[in-house]
């Protein structure tokens, strides 16, 4: 697979988009500029969690020169985006090492929910261990990257992460809407790779399949008549 | 310009402390003099208070004039964990000797005889027997009350030339003839030094709460040796801690080394602890490595500096795991009562079978324990209730387990660094970047207060980056395109303006004042998002006063990169 080519566009009726996350997966986003759909890719992937509400908080481990590059994660963006900030502990590491390290501290510790840490080069000894810290402490680990990469990775699942146009505003056509993003599953342990096109879920913050036709759902059976009644009433 | 101290050729060439340079170089031409620098010394003797402290938790510098000299160590009631008195100063001469470190020592009941004794005696040790203090000092002269210079030549004068010459003399009479205070104060150390009135020693360090301590015959060389005795020692200072009902907050652990200085790592927790796992791991992960160990350290010493109440928690109620069959063998007994942070490993406040039984419990949750494992293993001790069949019950107790989180957070702390770890917390304010603070992490999650009235960027740039605007679609409108990081982007989507006011009960610079933002949500047709800003309204805002010239000049609006959204 030709990583630079930019991603194609996901059929109209893919399979079934994978909804649980895995203990350890990989998220890239699809070039340096796309890491904010990365980011919140990321967040809703963690928040799949089995059992629900899981009230164990989730922390994020950076380095300096992803945060100078990127930004720093601001906890009102984070919370519209289903992040649950109040949940949040933000590790500033100062180097790569370090913050996997505490990713894994953590992952280990079963204290959290989940985790997420920024990386360029992961080596695959530390994600395998990762892996295994997440496995042992019942949480999920996202391994975020800035750029795709083939290198050897003990993610079970390694998505790449494009930003598309946004839904078209509900009130305002020139306004942006809903933020949509592409997310290609490239590579899967035990599963068909596939690619979807999700939406932000205005209730719970998530993502979901944007449908691929017309986005207004079914109308109601039954005689047109009987329906202006109802609405009537 | 005096003489502050002299080495042995100079006192044997008949200088004194007190004597004036050029009379000393009169006397010997060849004088080699240095500046006195008495904030070293003092440096010095701290350093060595600290030494000192392996034979009691409370030194005190003695920093009064003369020069700092002197060290006053609280041995009561400990001497005899020394062997006693004479071979406590034996240790401390020998192991002063061979840090090199020449020294008078003197025992006595009171700290001013203490004092006078190493002072004013010919005799190297001098240890004044108890209760035998007035005997003991009588024949030393008066300057071992520690009086001024003054009333030293006044009792002189009066021909009182031994402390001793004063017991006989009435006291009113005594203090009335001196002038002012003196004579109050000769009477007051008199009465410190015989022991009739207390005299208050401040020590160095406040005295740790808890300490354990180990003197090793062999000086430990290397880190691998501390590391070894560091697991017996918490231990037995977790026994302590868990007695007294404490857990540490902040923990040292102290090498003594030959050369008479010390060396400490030390480690701050998030919540208090008595668990000896989590703070030997803490300690390790702080680094003993850094330990300066030197020719070696004869003792180690670990302090708890700062303690705090440990409350006793029920982590369960029921050691059983919802998901899985009830354990075999359950039946009416107790419940699982541990203080927080106990591992439950030997300081236990309940009997073995039911520690084990709480460790179940935390493997449950960890997925580990197999269903068949669970079968498999010993029967559990008897349980106090009916096990828990609600909702998550394990899982969500432990995941509110504030105890392991708060030991997390003390590992990464103790490795990253105290600002290292943070959680934010809201702030009443609509200025994004003052809208939150990121605060050291502690167990408890902060109060949530994080509006969601506005749509806000994941990602805050940690200060704005300047863009460049070359069409907007009215003066006051959204930009078209715009150029952030040398690549120019085409907007196709647009929202707003948020016009954000400046807070103007804040105080502001007032050559620059502060301008009112209006931001945008934009849209490329890659379809990225962006959060810009453009600063300052036109043709009202674009004023400001030059700092030199002091006269208005032209700002116009300017355009900022403050954030991207998913």
């Amino acid at each position: 697979m030709d990583l630079s080519t930019p991603l194609h566009a996901p059929s109209p009726a893919p399979d079934l988009y994978p909804a649980v996350c895995e203990p350890l997966e990989e998220v890239a986003a699809a070039r340096p500029a796309d890491v904010a759909p990365a980011l919140a890719f990321a967040l809703s992937r963690l928040a799949q969690n089995k059992s629900g509400d899981d009230p164990r908080p989730w922390v994020m481990a950076t380095t300096p020169m992803w945060l100078r590059e990127r930004g720093r994660p601001f906890a009102r963006g984070l919370a519209g985006m289903g992040g649950a900030p109040e949940r949040l502990i933000w590790i500033r590491a100062a180097k790569e090492i370090e913050a996997l390290w505490a990713l894994e501290e953590a992952l280990k510790s079963g204290a959290v929910a989940g985790g997420l840490v920024t990386a360029e080069q992961p080596a695959f000894v530390t994600t395998r261990r990762l892996d295994f810290a997440a496995r042992a402490g019942g949480a999920r680990g996202v391994v975020l990257r800035a750029g795709p990469a083939l290198d050897l990775s003990a993610a079970r699942m390694r998505w790449r992460i494009a930003a598309t146009a946004s839904a078209p505003g509900q009130f305002d056509e020139a306004a942006p809407g809903a933020p949509r993003l592409v997310a290609d599953l490239a590579r899967r342990r035990g599963g068909p790779p596939g690619i979807w096109e999700l939406e932000q879920d205005d209730e719970t913050g998530g993502f979901r399949v944007v449908p691929g036709l017309a986005d207004h759902g079914l109308a109601e059976a039954g005689p047109e008549r009987s329906r202006r009644k109802t609405a009537a009433a | 310009m005096t003489l502050h101290a002299l080495n042995d050729a100079a006192r044997a060439a008949g200088l004194f402390r007190g004597q004036s340079h050029a009379d000393a170089c009169a006397i010997l031409p060849a004088l080699v003099s240095a500046p006195a620098e008495p904030e070293r010394d003092l440096g010095m003797l701290k350093r060595l208070a600290l030494w000192a402290e392996r034979f009691s938790p409370s030194v005190a510098v003695d920093s009064r004039e003369p020069g700092y000299d002197g060290l006053l160590i609280d041995m009561t009631g400990g001497a005899h964990l020394f062997g006693g008195e004479a071979a406590l100063l034996a240790d401390i001469r020998a192991r002063l000797a061979s840090a090199n470190i020449p020294a008078r020592l003197a025992i006595a009941d009171t700290p001013a005889a203490a004092w006078a004794l190493a002072r004013f005696t010919a005799v190297e040790d001098v240890i004044a027997p108890s209760g035998k203090t007035r005997e003991a000092v009588a024949s030393l002269p008066v300057e071992g009350l520690r009086l001024g210079s003054e009333a030293v030549a006044l009792l002189k004068r009066f021909g009182l030339r031994q402390i001793g010459d004063l017991y006989g003399l009435p006291r009113a009479g005594l203090a009335r003839r001196f002038r002012g205070e003196a004579g109050l104060r000769v009477v007051e150390r008199l009465d410190q030094t015989l022991g009739v009135l207390s005299e208050v020693l401040t020590p160095e360090r406040p005295p740790p709460a808890y300490r354990v301590w180990s003197p090793f015959a062999e000086p430990l060389m290397d880190v691998a040796g501390v590391d070894f005795h560091l697991p017996r020692l918490m231990r037995a200072l977790c026994i302590q801690l868990a007695q007294g009902g404490q857990g540490a907050r902040r923990l040292s652990l102290i090498g003594y080394r030959v050369d008479g200085r010390t060396t400490s790592v030390q480690a701050g927790l998030s919540a208090p602890s008595a668990s000896a796992e989590h703070l030997i791991r803490l300690l390790r992960e702080k680094g003993l490595e850094h330990l300066d160990l030197g020719f070696g350290i004869d003792a180690m010493m670990l302090s708890v500096d700062k303690a705090e109440v440990l409350e006793a928690r029920q982590t369960a109620l029921a050691p059983v795991k919802t998901s899985f069959p009830p354990l075999r063998g359950e039946g009416p007994g107790m419940g699982v009562v541990q203080p927080v942070g106990f591992t439950g490993r030997s300081q236990s406040v309940l009997p073995t079978p039911i520690q084990k039984a709480g460790a179940v419990i935390r493997r449950a949750d960890t997925e580990l324990l197999s269903e068949q494992n669970a079968a498999d293993r010993p029967s559990p001790p008897t349980l106090p209730f009916p096990p828990q069949r609600g909702k998550g019950s394990v899982e969500s107790l432990v995941g509110q387990d504030p105890a392991s989180l708060a030991a997390l957070i003390d590992r990464l702390q103790a490795k990253l660094g105290e600002g290292a770890v943070l959680r934010p917390r809201g702030v009443e304010s609509w200025i994004p970047e003052r809208s939150e603070t990121w605060a050291p992490a502690g167990p408890e999650a902060p109060e949530a207060a994080f509006d969601l009235g506005r749509e806000r960027p994941i990602l805050l740039l940690e200060r704005p980056e300047e863009v460049n605007i070359p069409v907007t679609e009215l003066p006051d409108g959204a930009p078209r395109q715009f150029t952030w990081r040398r690549v120019q982007r085409r907007v196709v989507k647009a929202e707003g303006p948020e016009r954000l006011s400046p807070e103007w009960w804040r105080p502001t610079d007032a050559l620059k004042p502060v301008r009112t933002r209006d931001y945008y949500r934009l849209e490329d047709d890659q379809g990225r998002r962006y959060w810009l800003f453009r600063e300052g309204l036109h043709a009202r805002e674009d004023l400001d006063l030059d700092p030199e010239t002091q006269e208005e000049r032209e700002r116009h609006p300017t355009w900022w990169m403050h954030g991207v959204f998913a």
